[in-house]
């Protein structure tokens, strides 16, 4: 098998459903300024690219017709760059980014984007018609249950107290705080966002450029504390433990060795390996502790050989629970915003930043790959639960 | 000139400014609201929009947030713009209607139509909704031209709900303008209007406050308490349950004593001016700042503390005597309260109250004899007949009763002369008209109603709009009952026309109703051309039907007779079904309460002509059951009946969902608006504001539908969400049951009307014949009949009037 190198991987920012600055942007223009940017930060030709694998976890309606074909032709590459778009929910985009690099490994090309794009503004979690098969509703609903409940369930079932969860919630959003004042998200591109308004008696669309996560926001634990639960009358999981609906596109590029050479390029990092683990669907939270250990037995790693982690933040509870699985939760330098030492979402997670479900798999990816470059880290891994009941983990490691 | 009020301004957004922008607003008017420039703005502030308009911007906000709310739905709010009397004011000059709700000031209201009268558009109508200050003063120093334009529009708070508005013109106002306003506010605000003079507090203030007064200075002499006389005069009465003194806490005795104080100051010549004097007691309250509801802390009469040890809320009362607020036992009652409650009719209650031989009666009749003397003295002085006068008592006070109905009640000639005996001075119009041998103020004869003129010492025809029908005016001509049973009768209202009306407890559906309405029909096929449904119950809102006859189903599901049930919803179907499908138009003119049964009636119809005081709802959940009058299954139809027919349904689920969770939240509409947004009611279906004129505009509604050539509906196939529905509803279930957001019966119950109303198990888009979904529905209800959650629900709901969350 060759490997599979990562030479550029950007992100759009996160932005808020419905409020957010992207509300209003077709969920085309986003992947399309990934597109653009991965290549343009790898300064290799979009001709060069052989295929685009785009993850969503709603492909229908605007984000419908093939996106993973439409969207590079949208971004100027030419009817030689072939796509499809894959769907594995909240793991569409790694799955996207593991499916090109697979592609590379076998051989069966050389230069290949993993992507993954989702507007939650235009098209509903859920999708516009959801129709659970009747029959299965009626005898076994939890594969359809809504993944409120299931962050619940696992508040319930291993203890995570809405303490926790609240000082979890907290300390994503002062990572991402700071992070944003340091200037530390360099795998933004700016991405313009388009806007309806009525003006002087006319309806005008407006374009302008957007280049920061638009949902952190300054919070304390008091503060967090006081809000009513969402989904659950008696629960502890609210919205300021859970992430945040969010639209975003992001894009990874990746090559042989060969075509390494021939376009001169550096790489990053390796894409080394990825799994998937089943679990129970109405706790579909518990994904990572699943997979993450599986895919560490396929590497022959132990949870100490990782040196930075990226762990979607799907809600605090799952992933405070895959935490102590790890053994990188009670020990809090490992998280917290205040720990220089932190290796886990150093720069905030989903709470904070956002959670564009097809999107996220490519959106960590490039966070993770861009920090482990910084940090000087050899190992990363990314993980995140699924809805449905599993849990996906991938293994970066730096070159 | 055909006037038109195509825009309106309301000057000053205090609640009563706030209500009548959002009345005109919800009418359908576009209204300017403008108030003030605040006085204290700081030097950063003075150019600065949002600052200047600071005052108006609170008072619209407070408008919204009312409860009972305002507007009738927050569309409406769009129709009101704000600004404020600096910046703004030119935008007066667009406005057709202008009224005036700023602070009780004569020089300042003076000030503000000098400022108008430079800028109003010629023909413009100004009005001012001053509750006692004079018109004549207030207009002093404006042209001719603005005075024929000129008077006051009184409203009542709050605006929206209470009926009363009092129209006094000036000696100038032209009478084009007054017939306009009048009309105006009858049919397009839905208003009673009362024509009031320029006397002080005009009618309804005038009576009320006389009324208030009388009883303060009773309480220092009579050996009473607040809590017996309000148990006296409040429903036990005809009256609302503020009664007096809750009502003195709820207007605010600051707002009373000003009353007060205005009567004594400007009616010298007034028979009772020494009522207004306000006793000591009175005085030391509003020394202390003991206003009622407006001051929480000292309270009024009433107070209301919460006890910290059990956190339950403790209500005091006052005791005059020390100015001190006890507790006291509400169960402690007058022996005549306990003899009203019991009556059936308000005359007997009323009678019982004053006549009794307790302590009560004694205070009773005291302040009723001189209240009913004092109204009677009071015509011509503030209005020119007796009508006015009860009107405003009714619309504006809510009284079921006004003073001469009241006095019809309990019988005018004997209590004149037990007036007589206990030496009151009996007014000389009484006398009179009882020495002709009149002995009733009003009378009805061949369907119209008459009331007694002092002035022409006669009886003289009511004339009211001809959109109006007050059935028991109709009725009251024996032969015009063409059917009847203890719970509906079926009435002539003339042309062809009949009108079914119900007069159960609540109008409540029963048996007899379910019976009785394929004979009404059949009749009305035989003998009519058309029918309507109305009635005309009292209260405020009232109910057109409130509901089904749960006792009925509960004895005959206790007692296991559950085939008895299912035979009594097919004789239900029957009766809708026969009113949906007979060959002669049927208009329901619902108002008020329209809740299950009676939501049913009505969606069954031919076309609704709703109150826009209308609480309607599908809300049998509540009360452990499925809807049983077809309701289900016309609400579905009512949703998918106006799709075009090119327009393919594809998303079923966007139809089904809201349809659905209509009647598994058993959402009830605030306004008849709002059952439009809910989709209760259909385009075809009307909203009318005057909730006298339903029957009549239902009555117009069926022959017109006559001569535009009615053919009935045909049967048709309805399409149905099917077996797809039930996969989005038990999933949602699940996570609700999951977030303890329904009880276990409470799913049962939802997911048997997720059934009913996608036509059960077929593929979706299959179009299904009705009866199928009646066989679904009917199953549903008697299934839940056999369940004892459902007895229990049904049982608690009856005595508690309170669903039971198992």
């Amino acid at each position: 098998m060759r490997d599979a190198y990562i030479v550029a991987a950007v992100r759009t920012p996160g932005c808020r459903r419905g409020k957010g600055a992207f509300a209003q942007t077709r969920p085309e223009d986003l992947i399309v300024t990934a597109l653009q940017g991965v290549v343009q930060r790898a300064g290799v030709d979009k001709a060069a690219v052989e295929e685009v694998m785009m993850g969503c976890a709603f492909p229908e309606a605007e984000q419908g017709l093939n996106l993973g074909r439409i969207a590079p032709l949208m971004a100027g590459f030419p009817i030689d760059t072939t796509g499809a778009i894959c769907n594995r929910f909240c793991a569409s985009g790694l799955e996207a980014i593991a499916i090109s690099a697979m592609r590379i490994m076998s051989g069966w090309c050389d230069v290949a984007i993993g992507s993954g794009c989702e507007s939650m503004s235009i098209v509903p979690m859920g999708g516009n018609m959801p129709r659970p098969h009747p029959e299965w509703a009626k005898t076994k609903p939890d594969v359809y249950v809504s993944m409120g409940i299931t962050a619940e369930n696992v508040a319930k079932r291993y203890n995570i107290t809405r303490d926790m969860m609240d000082e979890f919630g907290f300390h994503s959003q002062a990572k991402a705080s700071a992070a944003q004042q340091n200037k530390d998200f360099t795998e933004i591109v700016p991405t313009p966002a388009t806007t309806y308004s009525f003006k002087d008696g006319k309806w005008v669309k407006e374009s302008k450029m957007q280049d920061f996560d638009d949902g952190v926001r300054a919070t304390t634990v008091e503060g967090l504390g006081k809000l009513k639960p969402a989904f659950s009358s008696t629960g502890s999981v609210t919205a300021g433990n859970s992430s945040q609906t969010t639209d975003g596109a992001a894009a990874t590029l990746l090559m042989s060795e060969e075509a390494l050479k021939k376009y001169n390029v550096k790489p990053i990092a390796k894409f080394k390996m990825y799994a998937v683990a089943g679990c129970e669907p109405d706790e579909m939270g518990v994904g990572p502790a699943y997979a993450v250990p599986k895919l560490l037995k396929m590497a022959g790693l132990k949870v100490e050989d990782i040196n930075l982690w990226e762990l979607n933040e799907a809600f605090a509870s799952q992933c405070i629970y895959a935490m102590q699985k790890l053994g990188i939760y009670d020990d809090k330098k490992y998280w917290s915003s205040d720990s220089a030492s932190r290796i886990v979402n150093i720069n905030g997670g989903a709470i904070a930043l956002g959670h564009p479900l097809g999107c996220t798999g490519a959106k960590l990816a490039a966070t993770l790959v861009n920090n482990m470059k910084k940090k000087n880290a050899k190992y990363g891994v990314e993980s995140m639960c699924i809805g449905g009941g599993m849990g996906a983990a991938a293994l970066f490691e730096l070159v | 000139m055909v006037r038109r009020i195509e825009k309106a301004a309301v000057i000053g957004s205090g609640i009563m400014g706030g209500g009548i922008a959002a009345l005109l607003a919800s009418a359908g008017i576009p209204t300017l609201l403008l108030d003030i420039v605040p006085f204290d703005l700081k030097d950063e502030e003075k150019n600065d929009p949002k600052a200047r308009n600071r005052i108006v911007n609170a008072g619209f906000e407070a408008t919204k947030k009312a409860k009972p709310a305002l507007f009738m739905s927050k569309k409406d709010t769009d129709l009101v713009a704000l600004g404020n009397l600096t910046d703004d004011f030119d935008k007066l000059k667009e406005c057709d209607l202008i009224v005036e709700v700023v602070v009780e000031n004569l020089k300042i209201k003076q000030d503000l139509f000098g400022r108008i009268e430079a800028i109003r558009k010629p023909n413009a109508i100004v009005s001012s909704n001053t509750s006692g200050l004079p018109l004549a003063k207030m207009a002093e120093g404006r042209s001719k031209e603005f005075k024929e334009h000129f008077l006051i529009t009184h409203f009542f708070n709050p605006v929206r709900y209470m009926k009363l508005l009092e129209l006094v013109p000036g000696p100038d106002t032209k009478k084009e303008v007054c017939d306009f306003i009048a009309e105006f506010g009858e049919k397009i605000l839905g208003k009673g209007i009362v024509w009031a003079k320029d006397t002080p507090n005009f009618i309804g203030n005038r009576i009320g406050v006389q009324l208030i007064c009388e009883a303060f200075k009773l309480l220092e002499t009579e050996n009473i308490t607040v809590p017996e006389v309000d148990a006296m005069f409040g429903p036990a009465f005809g009256m609302p349950k503020t009664a007096v003194f809750a009502l003195a806490d709820l207007v605010g005795l600051d707002t009373i004593g000003h009353l007060a104080e205005n009567s004594y100051e400007l009616l010298a010549k007034d028979e009772r001016r020494d009522v207004y004097q306000l006793p000591k007691f009175v005085k030391d309250m509003l020394a202390k700042k003991m206003f009622g509801n407006k001051t929480k802390d000292q309270g009024g009469f009433y107070k209301s503390e919460i006890d910290m040890a059990t956190w339950k809320k403790i209500k005091k009362v006052l005791d005059p005597k020390t100015l001190e607020q006890k507790e006291f036992d509400k169960k402690n009652v007058p022996a005549c309260v306990g003899k009203a409650k019991e009556a059936k009719t308000l005359a007997d209650k009323q009678k019982a109250i004053l006549f009794g031989d307790d302590n009560g009666s004694k205070f009773a009749w005291k302040l009723i004899a001189s209240a009913a003397i004092y109204a009677a003295n009071r015509v011509p002085e503030i209005s020119d007949t007796i009508v006015g006068i009860d009107d405003a008592m009714r619309w504006g006070y809510a009284w079921e009763a006004g003073p001469f109905e009241m006095w019809d009640n309990i019988g005018l000639e004997a209590s004149v002369k037990k007036m007589e005996a206990e030496g009151y001075k009996v007014p000389e119009n009484i006398k009179k008209m009882l020495a002709g041998g009149n002995k009733t103020f009003y009378k009805i004869e061949k369907g119209k109603k008459f009331y007694f003129d002092f002035a022409s010492n006669s009886y003289k025809e009511i004339v009211t709009s001809p959109n109006m029908i007050f059935l028991a005016n109709i009725k009251a001509d024996a032969s015009k009952v063409v059917e009847s049973n203890p719970s509906c009768s079926l009435i002539d209202i003339g042309d062809g026309v009949f009108n079914l009306e119900f007069h159960s407890k609540m109008n409540a559906i029963n048996k007899d109703m379910v019976d009785f309405m394929g004979k009404a029909a059949d009749y009305v096929y035989h003998n009519g051309v058309g029918l309507v449904i109305g009635n005309q119950a009292p209260g405020i809102p009232g109910a057109f039907s409130a509901g089904g006859d749960l006792a009925f189903m509960l004895g005959l599901a206790k007692a296991g007779k559950f085939a008895d049930i299912d035979g009594f919803i097919k004789e239900v179907h029957k009766g809708i079904m026969g009113i949906r499908y007979a060959p002669i138009p049927v208009v329901a003119a619902p108002y008020g309460m329209t809740l299950g049964g009676g939501c049913e009636v009505c969606l069954a119809c031919d076309k609704i002509v709703a109150h826009a005081e209308l609480y309607m709802g599908l809300v049998e959940i509540g009360a452990g059951l499925v809807p049983g009058g077809c309701g289900m299954i016309n609400l579905w139809r009512k949703f998918i009946e106006t799709i075009p027919g090119p327009a393919k349904l594809t998303d079923f689920g966007g139809f089904f969902v809201p349809a659905f969770m209509n009647v598994a939240q058993a959402k009830v509409s605030m306004s008849a608006v709002q059952a439009r947004e809910n989709g209760f009611l259909g385009p075809k279906d009307r909203i009318v504001f005057n909730k006298d004129y339903i029957i009549g505009e239902a009555k117009k509604e069926v022959l017109k539908m006559l001569d535009e050539g009615y053919v009935a509906p045909k049967k048709k196939k309805i399409p149905v969400m099917g077996a797809e529905a039930h996969g989005m509803i038990w999933a949602e279930m699940f996570n609700m049951k999951n977030g303890g957001y329904i009880t276990p019966h409470m799913e049962t119950i939802a997911k048997k009307i997720a059934i009913c109303m996608s036509g059960g198990d077929v593929k979706c888009g299959t179009e299904v014949d009705e009866e199928y979904l009646m066989t679904l529905e009917r199953e549903a209800f008697v299934d839940l009949w056999k369940t004892e959650n459902t007895q229990k629900m049904a049982e608690h709901i009856m005595t508690t009037g309170k669903p039971l969350m198992i």
